[in-house]
């Protein structure tokens, strides 16, 4: 569904990403690890048009490799940011209603409901604190928001850079079961992940990354018992267990 | 006494609604791009002149003058984005915003007395007593009051309350909300932070604006006119930084402290005003509805 050739991402002179093929499959969950630097966030960044970037991207027939972050989020691709983002001063269901911008522009009267109830159907806890401020849920909660606003979105692809950041394993455990879900009701997923044991776990396909490159790639059964892998994290912080 | 005191409440009352309008400019500006912005009384004291010009030199009629002073007020606002926040928006340093600001201050000021010269001019009041030429005078149950104060809080009272709206009730306010607590967030969702952000210096130039243009009748129209943004500035403090509601609050409050202060200190009013600042500072140094961090975030 996107095809992505020979991608390359600049910060100023830096080169953050170097080239990289990657295939986002129809209906999958496709994930990208690697260590911390590795230019993972990078990738997802130059996706969707906030960093300088060249190379080619085919969403279904569509070329959207020069697209502004705004036609790439009109276009079905959404990103959820690491660590968040969500708006601190916006109560839960505003943070929500936010995310419907891609579709909904500022003048249109659109109605969202069906969209807001499909995310409470999948996080009721958001349903519980509707008129909470953002900045007072816990990091389970403002993650689970982060993801809702996404799926606001009515996206084909659902970027996510690091849904576990932070949390506690249980709550991963549970966040992961939601994102199952989630490409269960026929949205595509792009995760892009540190903690290769859960991302393997949940992914069809696996792109491992190492300095603004793809070093490995297969599918996830194929590629969580390679040794490759754990060599590619150079024994940082991913334990086989 | 008491018919005194009205006449003071409703003095104070109409200074304050014009202090919160200045207020909330500044709120809306130190959330939407995060600059406080020191020429808020030049803007200000500027939508006074132009009204003037458009009233009292080219004596448009009032259809007109309605459409072509907010349209002229909304340029004014972008030239000011234009030229203080654009070329300085990516500064390694936030402040140069900040300073820039001050500068464009007095570059407005300059400007006003070059195109309008050095003398006071006088703007006629809204509702004017044909025998005298001056404001005319409301009485109600033997209480007089001038019509142009009555007209102030009646037109700042709903511009508050359109502003207040269009931020917490539309969807389009509350994109412009969303891009002001987190630009980047925003840009993902793919919310133009240009239109935003040039729709809030437009929408805050045209309400201080027209302020001015609403309190001119009460004084002569003169580079003092700015100093009013000192009120607003303690209104904002008094209500709490950042709290669109507190620095309403906060203004009206010294509207009212100033109009009292005249009973007994008239000379002294500006001292009382800030004294009653320093004392609010001192007991509650997050301002009266400065509690919730939320508000500012
Ligand atoms: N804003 C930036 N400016 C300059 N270099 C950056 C910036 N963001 C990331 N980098 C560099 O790009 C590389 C990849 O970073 P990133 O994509 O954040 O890695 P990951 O998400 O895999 O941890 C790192 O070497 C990092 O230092
Ligand atoms: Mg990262």
């Amino acid at each position: 569904m996107l095809k992505i050739k020979n991608l390359h991402a600049y910060y100023g002179a830096i080169e953050g990403l170097k080239g990289v093929d990657i295939d986002v499959e129809d209906g999958k969950i496709t994930c990208i690890i690697g260590s911390n630097g590795a230019g993972k966030t990078t990738l997802l960044k130059a996706i969707s048009g906030v960093v300088k970037r060249f190379g080619s991207m085919l969403l279904d027939d569509m070329e959207i490799g020069s697209f502004t972050p705004r036609q790439v989020a009109r276009a079905g691709i959404t990103h959820v940011p690491e660590s968040r983002h969500i708006f601190p001063g916006l109560t839960v269901e505003k943070n929500l209603e936010t995310g419907t911008f891609p579709w909904h522009g500022f003048f249109s009267n659109a109605s969202f409901t069906k969209e807001l109830d499909e995310v409470y159907e999948l996080f009721p806890r958001l349903k519980e604190r509707r008129n909470q401020l953002g900045w007072s849920l816990s990091g389970g909660e403002q993650q689970m928001l982060a993801i809702g606003r996404g799926i606001m979105a009515r996206p084909k692809i659902l970027m996510l850079d690091e849904p576990s950041m932070g949390l506690a394993p249980m709550l991963i455990d549970e966040l992961f079961e939601k994102i199952v879900e989630i490409n269960a009701r026929g949205i595509s997923i792009l995760l892009v992940e540190q903690n290769a044991h859960i991302a393997l776990e949940v992914s069809h396909n696996a792109y491992v990354m190492e300095s603004g490159k793809i070093a490995l790639q297969g599918p996830s059964i194929s590629l969580q018992h390679d040794d490759r892998v754990t060599k590619a994290y150079f024994g940082s912080l991913y334990k086989k267990k | 006494m008491l018919n005194n005191l009205i006449g003071l409440t409703v003095n104070g009352l109409a200074m304050g609604v014009v202090y919160a309008l200045i207020a909330m400019g500044l709120i809306l500006l130190v959330r939407a791009v995060g600059v406080m912005n020191f020429a808020q009384g030049d803007l200000f004291m500027l939508g006074a002149y132009l009204s003037f010009t458009f009233i009292v030199n080219i004596k448009l009629p009032y259809w007109l003058f309605v459409p072509a002073s907010l349209i002229s007020f909304a340029i004014v606002g972008l030239i000011f984005m234009a030229v203080t926040y654009w070329p300085l928006r990516e500064a390694s340093y936030p402040q140069a915003v900040i300073i820039a600001t001050m500068g464009a201050g007095y570059v407005i000021k300059e400007l006003a007395y070059k195109i309008w010269g050095p003398v006071a001019l006088s703007m006629p009041a809204l509702v004017i007593n044909p025998e005298t030429g001056t404001t005319k005078v409301l009485e109600i149950f033997g209480i007089k009051l001038q019509w142009q104060y009555v007209m102030i809080i009646a037109v700042c009272a709903v511009l508050i309350v359109l502003v207040f709206m269009l931020f917490e009730k539309l969807y389009a306010g509350r994109m412009m909300q969303a891009t002001a607590q987190d630009k980047y967030a925003a840009e993902l969702i793919g919310i133009p932070s240009v239109v935003t952000i040039a729709a809030t210096y437009m929408l805050v130039t045209m309400v201080v604006s027209i302020g001015g243009y609403m309190v001119a009748p009460v004084f002569f129209i003169s580079a003092t006119l700015s100093s009013l943004q000192l009120r607003a500035f303690a209104g904002v403090v008094i209500g709490g930084f950042g709290n669109l509601k507190g620095a309403i609050i906060g203004s009206l409050i010294v509207g009212l402290i100033e109009a009292y202060a005249t009973l007994q200190w008239s000379s002294y009013k500006d001292a009382v005003v800030f004294i009653v600042l320093i004392i609010v500072l001192i007991f509650r140094p997050q301002g009266l509805f400065g509690e919730k961090i939320a508000d500012k975030a």
